[in-house]
């Protein structure tokens, strides 16, 4: 089986970045046992901390999922934080501007969210793709653009500053708002259509003619373009794409865990999505599983802080190592493969 | 004057300087063909490793030799991960950025016990470090340009094959000024650190982002991009004054959308280095 080849060096490269984790640790004078043990109770240890676990996977699923659709053709969307804001600040406008029967109003809301996401994914693919500018940068600052832009509509004196102790809208409408599963836990639909959405994603780049257009761009196009696929389209489209999924991550997000939109709501969780992206190796299937496991990270950080055994941050630690050795491996193999001489002189 | 006095100018150039700083440093290594997003994190490694050294050692001395060596060691990781195993150079560098982040948080929480903060610490006076930086982008701009170590650099990334056919290390180099890279935003961190007296999380707060955006607006050149990260401070001085007239958002946008015109060509063409990013592979004999 080709998954269970893949599987191998990401499970070694987690299980590594545990043990720097432990060794960090131990080094800083805090217990291992106490700190792992608390780190797994928070993250699945009953049903309230796997909603935790599973509320805090939802928006990384999205913006991993962002980031790999724009990585199959072969460009970096690093500005999925700023399209998950504007995806959060339109989903939420629909949510209190509009009247709509409920199941309507919500997937209306999505629509907003998405709409917002994919034009701001458009300008960066339209100008790497007619003006040859380097998207990677180009999504960043866009990035921060889309974030003071939306601070702004909430900050006072902002048209949507809608309470008076904190920079935030009002509530969405009920008929918008996604259902919670438990009593008391944030956890929504939101997680049930990031899953949906995830086979979506993988039907699209791997059973249509759209996704394999899209993933021959990203392989090489100028063998694309040779082969008759308009590549300066793909381009545009992966990225309009991208932002799409990273917005209804922040849609996902107002109608399900805030109910509103809040200025800086997002702790990093369009940067977690390179990582998601990352560790499930570019599959949208794999993004669920990466995407829990960093959800599991952050849950399971914020219990280790609550028992007082070390501070939560100890997981985003966790977290950078984890990319640094899965990003490792398969270019450990790329070496070993070039001392052979078996490659070329390609640059890939 | 009004709103335009002197103190604004004076300002704007403390503000400039570490967004100068990390600008120089990125062209080093852009130049050699590396990109490096990690500037924002090993800024803000510098930052706290010389907020650590000066709580402790009470030498704003050692405090910025630390910061530098810091910033250094992450610059050779990064150029280790995507000059030598050819991992992806925008994903090891925001992989930097994710491990800074945490590892100040965590080390505050360890250290001092308040998360992402440090209690004020010894410091030297920060305009020492504005007319070093000033001094450095000068000399770099001959360097660069003037040199025969200038010129090796600018072929490492612009023909890695052609240097390599010459007799220059192309892996070598690359190691060399993304070191260097590093090295200068871990002196940008020590600017933040000395300039506010002690550490928080969020006192790089994208500089380190605006900085590349400097570098792309200046062309690549050390000059220009100190003018484009004079004019960004200089925004950043003002639109504290200008709060009444423009909400401060709008003004601290203007950096990344000056950075998108620029990037797109609507002022002129960019002149990215043609080997920028790519992994250069030795031919095998």
């Amino acid at each position: 089986m080709r998954w269970t080849k893949e599987l191998i060096p990401i499970a070694g490269a987690i299980v590594l970045a545990l043990g720097i984790g432990a060794i960090v640790t131990a080094l800083t004078g805090y217990s291992v046992p106490a700190v792992f043990k608390q780190l797994v109770i928070g993250a699945f240890g009953d049903w309230y901390q796997l909603a935790q676990t599973l509320t805090q996977a939802t928006p990384i699923l999205f913006t991993s999922l962002s980031f790999l659709i724009a990585f199959r053709a072969g460009l970096f969307n690093i500005g999925a934080e700023g399209q998950l804001y504007l995806g959060a600040f339109f989903s939420a406008w629909a949510g209190f501007s509009l009247r709509l029967p409920p199941v309507l109003h919500t997937v209306v809301c999505l629509l907003f969210g998405a709409v917002a996401g994919a034009i701001w994914g458009f300008i960066p693919g339209w100008l790497r793709a007619k003006r040859g500018a380097n998207e990677f940068v180009t999504t960043m600052m866009l990035s921060y653009v889309a974030i003071y832009l939306t601070s702004w509509l909430v900050a006072p004196g902002g048209p949507y500053h809608g309470t008076q102790w904190a920079n935030q809208t009002v509530r969405i409408a009920t008929s918008a708002q996604f259902p919670r599963f438990i009593r008391g836990a944030q956890l929504s639909w939101g997680i049930v259509v990031g899953v949906l959405i995830a086979f979506i994603v993988w039907y699209l780049l791997f059973r249509t003619p759209r996704g394999y257009e899209l993933r021959a761009v990203g392989q090489n196009p100028l063998a694309a373009e040779y082969g008759g696929i308009n590549v300066a389209r793909n381009l545009i489209l992966a990225l309009v794409l991208a932002g799409a999924l990273a917005g209804l991550g922040g849609a996902a997000e107002t109608l399900g865990t805030h109910r509103r939109f809040i200025e800086n709501f997002s702790p990093g969780y369009g940067w977690d999505g390179i990582a998601g992206g990352l560790i499930a190796r570019a599959h949208p299937l794999g993004a669920i599983l990466a995407a829990v496991l960093m959800g599991a990270l952050r849950a399971g950080g914020q219990a280790v802080d609550r028992a007082g055994v070390a501070p939560a941050d100890l997981a985003s630690v966790i977290q950078g190592l984890v990319i640094f050795f899965v990003v490792a491996p398969e270019l450990i193999r790329y070496l070993r493969r070039l001392r052979r001489g078996k490659l070329g002189d390609t640059e890939p | 004057m009004g709103i335009l006095s002197l103190n604004l100018f004076i300002s704007a150039l403390r503000l400039a300087t570490p967004i100068a700083l990390v600008a120089l440093g990125e062209t080093y290594s852009e130049r050699a063909g590396v990109i490096n997003v990690g500037v924002e994190g090993m800024a803000l490694a510098g930052a706290l490793s010389c907020a650590i050294v000066a709580y402790f050692t009470g030498s704003p001395a050692l405090a910025l030799i630390a910061a530098i060596g810091i910033g250094a060691s992450l610059g050779a990781l990064h150029a280790v991960w995507s000059v030598y195993l050819r991992a992806d150079h925008v994903v090891s560098g925001a992989a930097v950025n994710l491990l800074v982040t945490g590892f100040a948080l965590f080390l505050t929480r360890v250290i001092w016990g308040w998360r992402g903060t440090s209690p004020s610490a010894p410091t030297m006076n920060a305009w020492i470090l504005v007319g070093v930086g000033v001094f450095l982008i000068a000399l770099s701009q001959v360097y660069i340009f003037r040199t025969p170590w200038g010129l090796r650099l600018r072929v490492v990334g612009e023909h890695p094959r052609a240097a390599d056919t010459a007799g220059i290390n192309v892996y070598r180099t690359r190691l060399f000024y993304t070191v260097l890279n590093g090295a200068l935003c871990g002196l940008a961190g020590a600017f933040l650190f000395n300039n506010l007296g002690r550490f928080t999380d969020g006192m790089v707060g994208g500089r380190g982002f605006i900085g590349i955006a400097a570098m792309v607006v200046g062309n690549y050149r050390p000059l220009p991009a100190l003018l484009a990260a004079y004019l960004f401070g200089f925004v950043d001085a003002l639109q504290m004054r200008l709060q009444e007239y423009i909400p401060s958002q709008f003004s601290l946008m203007l950096p990344y959308i000056l950075t998108v015109i620029v990037l797109a060509g609507f002022l002129g063409r960019a002149q990215v280095p043609k080997a920028l990013g790519k992994p250069y592979i030795k031919e095998q004999g």
